[in-house]
């Protein structure tokens, strides 16, 4: 075991560089100047070439490189070039914002997903079936901005009209409040809600037509006994699969999110770093979240190899 | 292995949900203020206004946009004040006169004004922060507006003396610009991030929070030496999204949405809480030419352009009025506009130029577009690329994004690729000296901002006598000069100058949508 814990800790040490790396290259193919970008469009040629100096991008990329990796290591992610404040403390002031999101999303749309998909797979063609796939196909293709502004104005604008309140019955934009909270997680739990929900369907359909639940049913065992006792926790294998790949699908999504609630996440503090070109934001909150993924991984990994015992004979 | 993939992903899930739960309750709710905007039991009188950007820094003298300075012209104050209509009026000073030599002015400044931190609001403060602005190295982004100052004197305590080599004719206007407004000397003498992290000046409000990405927060200043604000507290927070800064506005959590897009405006006007406010704006929109390359070197083609494209259609169906068709290359509210005869859509005319420049048979450009930067820029260019191919232009569209784009159009004239392309321009300091001599004198060429190379000998000699001479009235004749010039040289396709959408909820007054793009609360109430 101490063998393998410490093959896979080495393991990290080349999966970071290499993140490091395509980060820094990342920002830097993507065309434009940060010089002018952050100088402005007033700014004269000397003040732009002076930012460009002040950013080091004078330097030959080597030594750029060298200087980022080697601030990194020591948990200095640099300064925002627009801002002057350093990244590394905006980005964890940030991240908790962002997984608060994600993660509430998640479990809604697991509770909620598995709850229809087992509802539509014990009933097939039923009314409730029908209508709970029509929604999870809206799930899936309605764009999470216009949902987004749809929530905002019922519950912000025509419903509080309806009921002649005084104000919004939930704040449409910003976030510290559960309130706040409430609109976000519906948005963006939508498309994985949907995801869960059809998965969960059909693996169940799969489930309730095997042998061991005729014989279940054979055996004179109560419906609600087959379902839940024994259909249910086979069909959800695949499922949990597909709620685990959710979660790196919701942080994709919590940059639109958040960018339509203005919700103070790391997503949208990426999407503006980047129109402003501001390179050691995009590389330390890339170079960030990376890393979180990277160490998930590790213990994954680790976690799976103590109950499996297989895995680190291979 | 079915069955190991999924107790794999089940695992991976355990552990990123233990984690996460755990960094997600790390998140500093208990010390969090309550939502600002939110009305709370002992009722303040609080302003929220709903911006689409943040501001980049709390130093006045170093942030360049007009969402940065709308915040902190509450904080800080410059010597004069330019009121929508560009009159100027004293604010930190009493008066300025100009010495009979013409290149001495004499500033007296108000007494009795301390900064928000006790010091007291001097000549000596001036002096400072003037020559903050001076030294490069402090990268003031506005430190042109007075880089003719040579000297700069204490006559005294209260009166100072700026000394230019030449007569600066813009040096009044450019004493109103926020860039050289007044900082606390004794956080001047601490240092930069002192600066940025502690904003202290002497106006009506005075710093509270800014939490980066979400919102700026300033309260009354109780002891302010000029008429107290009426409100208690006026917040900027950040709404990017367009629609979601309308639902604000609409459901009331925010009393002031900037940026109304042109296609919201009358669904907002509907509404019996709120009015929209259209104010004039100083931003001129343009495709200009390459005026060294062909085609654009004969003013013909320039001037079949400009009568090929029809303006007032642009304005009236893609801005829905929003706008106002350029008679000049700047906008009315600049001291020096000079309006000149538009030139109208005339299809029969352009061919006939065309033809007259050798493009009978037909003239194929590139025409290169920033898009989300300008109202419908993307949406205009394509109108304008339909309208050239009814008189024979075949125009292809190449579209960029902002920061690509602003590198791109700024190369130096051997490395230039640009044909023609869309810009606009904010003459910010309201004085034509900032919006026709960096945009057509020979001496601003690309990678300064005469980015289409035009040179006019005639237009080089009349702006910069207008920057070198102090009398206001002849300063007016050679603006009025040069931009007749200008307009017949059509080293531009003019097209309009945009109008600025502001959405204001009834029960404010006083609120001052500015053309500079500022957003002036001092003066505002809330009933």
């Amino acid at each position: 075991m101490l063998s393998y814990i410490a093959r896979r800790l080495m393991l990290v040490v080349p999966t970071l560089i290499g993140a490091s790396f395509l980060v820094f290259a990342a920002v830097r193919i993507i065309p434009g100047d940060p010089a002018t970008a952050i100088a402005g469009e007033h700014a004269t040629p000397e003040m732009i070439e002076q930012v460009r100096k002040d950013l080091g991008l004078d330097q030959p990329l080597f030594t750029q490189y060298g200087r980022f990796v080697l601030a990194a290591v020591q948990g200095d992610l640099g300064k925002s070039v627009r801002t002057k404040l350093p990244v590394a403390d905006e980005v964890f002031r940030r991240l908790p914002r962002t997984l608060e999101l994600a993660v509430y999303s998640l479990l809604l749309a697991a509770a909620v997903g598995i709850a229809a998909g087992v509802l539509s797979a014990t009933r097939p063609y039923s009314v409730a079936d029908n209508s709970s796939m029509v929604l999870a196909l809206l799930g899936v293709s309605v764009p999470v901005f216009w949902l987004g502004l749809m929530l905002m104005l019922v519950f912000a604008v025509e419903l509080p009209r309806l009921l002649g309140l005084s104000g919004p019955i939930l704040p449409p934009t910003g976030a510290g409040s559960w309130r706040h909270l409430v609109m976000p997680t519906l948005t963006l739990a939508a498309y994985s809600t949907a995801i869960i929900a059809r998965m969960t369907r059909s693996s169940m359909l799969e489930v309730v037509r095997r042998d061991y639940i005729r014989t279940a049913r054979a055996k004179g065992l109560m419906e609600r006994t087959v379902i839940y006792r024994h259909a249910l926790k086979n069909a959800l294998i695949p499922v949990v699969t597909v709620v685990g790949l959710q979660f790196g699908a919701l942080l994709g999504g919590a940059v639109l999110t958040e960018t339509v609630f203005s919700w103070p996440g790391v997503g949208r503090f990426l999407v503006e770093a980047i129109g402003y070109r501001d390179y050691p934001v995009v590389q330390g909150t890339v170079l960030v979240v990376a890393t979180g993924f990277i160490l998930v991984n590790l213990v994954v990994d680790l976690v799976y190899a103590f109950l499996d015992p297989r895995i680190r004979y291979t | 292995m079915g069955s190991w993939r999924s107790r794999r992903g089940a695992a991976a899930l355990a552990v990123v949900i233990a984690a996460l739960v755990l960094v997600a309750g790390c998140a500093p709710r208990a010390q969090e203020p309550a939502a600002p905007g939110q009305p709370g039991p002992p009722e303040p009188k609080v302003l929220t206004i709903v911006t689409g950007t943040d501001i980049e820094s709390l130093d006045v003298h170093v942030v360049t946009s007009s969402p940065s300075f709308s915040v902190l012209e509450h904080i800080f104050e410059s010597l004069f004040y330019i009121n929508p209509e560009g009159k100027i009026q004293p604010l930190l000073a009493e008066s300025f006169t100009v010495e009979p030599e013409g290149n001495v002015y004499t500033i007296k400044l108000r007494r009795g004004i301390s900064f928000t931190d006790g010091t007291p609001f001097d000549a000596e403060a001036v002096k400072l922060n003037f020559e903050r602005v001076l030294n490069p190295e402090n990268k003031a982004a506005f430190r042109n507006l007075i880089n003719t100052v040579t000297d700069i004197r204490v006559v005294d305590s209260h009166t100072i003396q700026l000394v230019t080599e030449k007569p600066f004719g813009p040096m009044l206007t450019h004493l109103t610009h926020q860039g050289l407004a007044i900082i606390s000397p004794a956080v001047l003498r601490q240092g930069p991030e002192a600066i940025a992290r502690n904003p202290v000046g002497t106006g009506p409000f005075v710093f509270k929070e800014w939490r980066q990405g979400e919102y700026v927060s300033l309260v009354k200043n109780d002891n302010y030496w000029g008429d107290k604000a009426k409100l208690d507290e006026v917040v900027f927070k950040v709404v990017k999204e367009d629609g979601a800064r309308l639902v604000e506005i609409e459901a009331g959590t925010a009393d002031v949405a900037v940026r109304v897009p042109p296609t919201e405006a009358t669904r907002l006007r509907a509404s019996p809480n709120i009015v929209v406010d259209t104010t004039p704006g100083l931003r001129t929109i343009y495709v200009y030419f390459n005026v060294t390359k062909k085609p654009f070197d004969d003013v013909r083609v320039r001037q079949a352009f400009n009568y090929a494209v029809d303006k007032e259609a642009i304005v009236k169906n893609l801005l829905l009025g929003a706008a106002r068709v350029s008679d000049a290359p700047i906008a009315p509210p600049v001291f020096g506009y000079s309006a000149q005869t538009p030139y109208r859509r005339d299809v029969e005319k352009a061919r006939q130029l065309l033809k007259e420049a050798g493009y009978e048979s037909g003239l194929r450009v590139v025409f290169h577009h920033p898009t989300g930067r300008y109202v419908q820029d993307a949406r205009i260019a394509d109108a304008i690329r339909a309208q050239l191919a009814e008189v024979g232009v075949t125009a292809e569209l190449k579209t960029l994004e902002w920061a690509q784009y602003l590198d791109f159009i700024r190369k130096p004239l051997d490395q230039n690729e640009v044909q023609m392309a869309l810009l606009g321009w904010g003459t910010v300091t309201m004085d034509a000296d900032y919006g026709l001599h960096a945009l057509f004198h020979s001496g601003q060429w690309a990678p300064s901002f005469n980015l289409g190379f035009y040179k006019n000998e005639q237009v080089d000699q009349l702006l910069a006598e207008a920057r070198n001479v102090a009398e206001a009235n002849r300063r007016l004749q050679l603006y009025a000069e040069a931009q007749k010039l200008i307009w017949e040289d059509a080293p531009w396709l003019f097209l309009h100058s945009e109008v600025q959408l502001t959405g204001i909820r009834k029960n404010v007054k006083g609120f001052v949508v500015h053309p500079t793009e500022r957003l002036i609360a001092r003066w505002a109430d809330k009933e």
